[in-house]
């Protein structure tokens, strides 16, 4: 049967004239349906990506160099040398120390005070934004 | 800005694999998914679930491949459009006109009004393409163009689909007394 350019006014005349209709039609599309639990079964039953994968044998790759990295620890005595670093250390900073006192009154240090800003708002504000950042977007 | 909103979801999920972010997407579409599903099966609730289920992990999959030319929802409709599809070639034509019926008489019972009952019994006549068009045109008022989009059929073939819907349509109900 073909449609005359009349048949398809009264078409659109019956839809758009029957206001029981278009009320219907309203209401349909003004529903919301209730979750009920829906989302958690979506989210449960979703399958791990190559992705996922990754990253999960990424983690336990990283717990065992963890776990490796503690056992050699105990195993070569790392306190110890963990001491010997500590106290050498300390040592060369008080060498240090007293080097700059004895010569400091004598030698001209020039500072440039925007360098310092700098440095400070680099590691006061933008380091901490940077790890705020990649955390926030990670977790 | 609810645009601007799935974008950074989608960015979160596709770049970071962030969960959270797809549990806020999925929240936000159930409704408008499901409300599609259950138009077309007209009213199966289950077989409903189970469909929106399958788009959304489709969606997860996928997610990489949305590009942003169209919006979310859209992309997320296409998809939804598809599982269908590919569940009406599952089923054969046969079996979804029986499954609708059986939908049909289960709205019965659950106490819908007359009109609303006529209407997914003159729904129920149309072929599965007319119904998706005209679903989408007078329940989820997406203009033909979105329609067009969604379907992936050429918007003159979505306009035959809608009047030859409206024609079968008018004919059922005013069959059945609808006539003004």
């Amino acid at each position: 049967m073909v449609m005359t350019d009349k048949d398809n006014i009264l078409i659109d005349d019956f839809f758009e004239g029957r206001n029981d209709l278009a009320d219907l039609f309203k209401q349909a599309a003004q529903q919301q349906i209730e979750d009920n639990g829906f989302t958690e079964r979506v989210m449960h039953n979703l399958p791990e990506t190559k992705t996922d994968t990754v990253r999960r044998l990424s983690r336990l790759w990283s717990l065992f160099c963890i776990l490796v990295g503690v056992g050699l620890f105990f195993a070569f005595n790392g306190w110890q040398v963990l001491q010997g670093l500590f106290y050498g250390g300390l040592r060369m900073l008080l060498g240090w120390i007293e080097v700059f006192a004895l010569t400091a009154p004598t030698t001209e240090i020039d500072i440039n005070l925007w360098v310092v800003l700098l440095l400070v708002g680099f590691v006061l504000i933008f380091l901490p934004y940077q790890t705020y950042r990649k955390l926030s977007a990670t977790l | 800005m609810a645009e601007l909103n799935d974008i950074a979801l989608v960015t979160q999920v596709a770049v970071f694999h962030n969960k959270r972010a797809f549990d806020q997407l999925v929240r936000k579409y159930q409704s408008p998914v499901r409300r599609f599903f259950l138009n077309q099966t007209l009213g199966d609730e289950q077989l409903s679930d189970d469909l929106a289920q399958e788009t959304f992990i489709k969606a997860y999959l996928n997610i990489t491949k949305f590009r942003g030319l169209s919006s979310f929802s859209t992309w997320l409709m296409r998809i939804a459009y598809n599982v269908f599809y590919d569940d009406v070639r599952a089923r054969k034509q046969t079996e979804d006109v029986d499954t609708s019926i059986s939908a049909l008489r289960q709205s019965a019972s659950a106490g819908d009004s007359n009109l609303k009952m006529d209407i997914y019994a003159a729904l129920a006549l149309l072929k599965p393409d007319e119904r998706t068009c005209i679903t989408l045109q007078l329940i989820d008022g997406y203009p033909i163009d979105q329609i067009s989009k969604i379907t992936g059929v050429p918007e003159n073939t979505v306009k035959s689909h809608l009047r030859r819907g409206k024609e079968k349509m008018t004919i059922y109900l005013k069959q059945n007394g609808y006539d003004r």
